[in-house]
């Protein structure tokens, strides 16, 4: 009897999807660890939607230098020195890798003269002579495109899916595809993944996404996530979906203080741990200052505590502080975060992202978002920022962070979008009133989940030492 | 057991390959028998396994590739579990019952993890698919410094 002496690693961990990491841990997350190896992979999108930019990071992400060769052929669309002129100037660019490990070559030519079928020598010739780990080819449509017909063009691709299979390499097809092209174009049907990069106009600016349109023999993270183009290639923010458990029931049941005088009382000892409280109110009515003070109280409390603010930047956040007799640095150091985002700057989810991931890493239980009228003027899609902001209170909730958002109202319209009030576990409504010449402020808890609350409408001033309720 | 006509010995080799048919065994150049269906697999190993040195000849199904190892005792036997008429475990379960061909390393080359299949008929290496280079040479070379009994080594 022999003895059974040789079998490798991998083979031996025969159920266990090897993955290819895309170098950008926030994608690799998206598809639950990466791009499957030894696979054929279409990256899709419009031009100048970070198809390549997204392959060469991978690229240079998975090249080793004494490591396998990593082929990027180019096609009809782009010739290899303009690809590689663009290629320096990020971050993961990597001199040392270029004409060694990493291979860019032009195909175009003997495309264009030998027809489509030749791909399948190229490929036969790159694997034999080099043992490619990686194998990009962009444009792939560009083949496509030069292809006479729908036969020619079937037939190199069964052969040339027969040849990746075959052999140890993982391979990329890039290419200007539309989503209509997917159940009509043959390349389509060899791909055991499809990413689609998109761009939207929104204003001024462009709001960009991804999403996987299918992953073989994995789960991935459904739907549109956002993403923008830095020096360091893509930069991918995951769409927040919702927690899988919900939230412990003895973290629901303690109580918060508020910070502000009286408010408690009328909360019957303060706010749910957890919960999300909405405060209303026309422009001038002292939302800001009261979740300032919430903040603030987080502090005293030793709660480490964050600030959102969309319109005050940290110059005028620090001045209010100081109003309260806090001075910044020290606040800082006992844990206070401030986040400026100025909302014409970015996409919803960025902002989304960068608030969570600073929740989870500084262990941040009280936060005040201020205000969500600047995240509506800043999205196209209402629908999508409700379910991030319906995601991130769920969050919230299980994390035990308890949560102001405020939200400006105009004139007597209590909620412009009426379908917040379902993500609000708790809404005060303040207000200004006018007579004459004289203005009084006035607070009223509208619903307060859980809590047997006062109903009705109290004054609210504003005084030297914040606000006071009643 | 009685012999299969070994007309087949004749059989489809791989046209693109540079076996000689004809070398008397013996020779210098080790043998590698690869039983395969899949033409793309076929012809890369081919091509790595030539590279490195030896001498390779087809099957592409288990009946075939029986007839020819009772034939030609090639040094070692490549096969993929998924070959028509006689499935890759049962050849090797075969070649392991019979004293003409039971020294001849078997390497199971599958698509199918059958890693503990493979040892159970008798075996000596499995590995996994697709193929890699490095891995299945060094596979092939570490079964003919194994091989149980000096063969013909010069």
């Amino acid at each position: 009897m022999s003895s059974f002496s040789i079998a490798d690693d991998e083979s031996v961990e025969q159920n266990s999807l090897t993955r290819l990491s895309t170098g950008n841990h926030e994608l690799d997350t998206i598809l639950f660890g990466g791009f499957p190896a030894h696979s054929i992979n279409i990256l899709m999108g419009e031009p100048g939607s970070g198809k390549t930019i997204l392959a060469e990071r991978l690229m240079f992400a998975n090249s080793d230098e004494n490591g396998r060769p990593v082929l990027f052929f180019t096609t009809l669309s782009e010739p290899v020195d303009k690809v590689v002129r663009y290629l320096q100037q990020f971050n993961f660019y990597d001199e040392s890798k270029l004409g060694t490990v990493i291979q860019y070559s032009s195909i175009g030519h003997q495309l264009a003269e030998e027809g489509v079928g030749s791909l399948v020598r190229i490929i036969k010739e790159a694997i034999t002579d080099l043992q490619p780990q990686i194998i990009v080819i962009d444009s792939f449509k560009a083949i496509h495109d030069l292809s006479t017909s729908v036969p020619e063009m079937r037939k190199m691709l069964y052969e040339v899916a027969g040849l990746l299979t075959a052999y140890e390499t993982t391979a990329f097809f890039v290419g200007e595809y539309s989503a209509d092209q997917i159940s009509t174009y043959p390349e389509f049907a060899v791909a055991d993944s499809m990413i689609e990069l998109a761009r939207s106009k929104h204003g001024t600016r462009d709001e960009r996404f991804l999403r996987v349109l299918k992953l073989r023999g994995s789960a991935y993270l459904e739907g549109l996530h956002g993403f923008r183009i830095t020096n360091d290639g893509l930069v991918v923010y995951p769409r927040l979906v919702s927690p899988k458990d919900p939230p412990a029931y003895d973290l629901l049941t303690e109580r918060v203080p508020t910070g502000v005088n009286g408010l408690d009382t009328l909360l019957d000892g303060g706010l749910r741990r957890g919960r999300s409280t909405f405060v209303l109110g026309q422009t001038g009515a002292g939302k800001t200052t009261l979740a300032m003070q919430f903040v603030i109280k987080g502090i005293r409390r030793g709660e480490p505590s964050m600030y959102v603010s969309f319109e005050e930047n940290p110059t005028q956040l620090e001045v209010q502080l100081a109003a309260f007799g806090m001075d910044a640095k020290t606040a800082h150091a006992q844990g206070l975060k401030f986040l400026y985002v100025s909302p014409v700057e970015l996409q919803i989810d960025s902002i989304v992202a960068t608030i969570y991931r600073t929740v989870k890493e500084s262990g941040i239980k009280r936060i005040v978002i201020d205000a969500v009228g600047d995240l509506l003027i800043a999205t196209t899609d209402t629908q999508r920022l409700h379910s991030y902001l319906y995601a991130l209170a769920q969050h919230f909730a299980v994390e035990g962070v308890s949560s102001i958002f405020t939200y400006e109202t105009i004139g007597k319209d209590l909620f412009t979008e009426t379908r917040m009030s379902a993500l609000a576990d708790n809404i005060l409504l303040l207000s200004i009133q006018f007579e004459g010449r004289r203005a009084q402020r006035t607070l009223r808890i509208v619903k307060a989940r859980g809590i047997a609350h006062d109903l009705d409408e109290h004054d609210l001033t504003i005084t030297s030492n914040g606000i006071k309720v009643g | 057991m009685p012999n299969e006509p070994t007309a087949s010995a004749q059989a489809p080799l791989e046209e693109t390959t540079a076996v000689d048919a004809k070398a008397p065994y013996g020779s210098t150049e080790l043998l590698v028998l690869v039983v395969e269906r899949d033409p793309h697999v076929r012809e890369l190993e081919a091509h790595f396994l030539q590279h490195a040195g030896f001498q390779v000849a087809f099957a592409t199904d288990g009946q075939e590739a029986l007839a020819q190892a009772r034939e030609r005792v090639p040094d070692v036997l490549i096969t993929e579990v998924l070959v028509p008429k006689l499935d890759g475990l049962a050849l090797c379960r075969l070649l392991k019952q019979d004293p003409r061909t039971k020294d001849i390393s078997v390497l199971v080359f599958s698509i199918l993890a059958a890693n503990s299949r493979a040892l159970e008929a008798g075996a000596d290496a499995f590995l996994k698919k697709p193929l890699a280079e490095q891995r299945l040479i060094t596979t092939v070379k570490t079964l003919i410094d194994n091989r149980p009994r000096k063969a013909n080594a010069p």
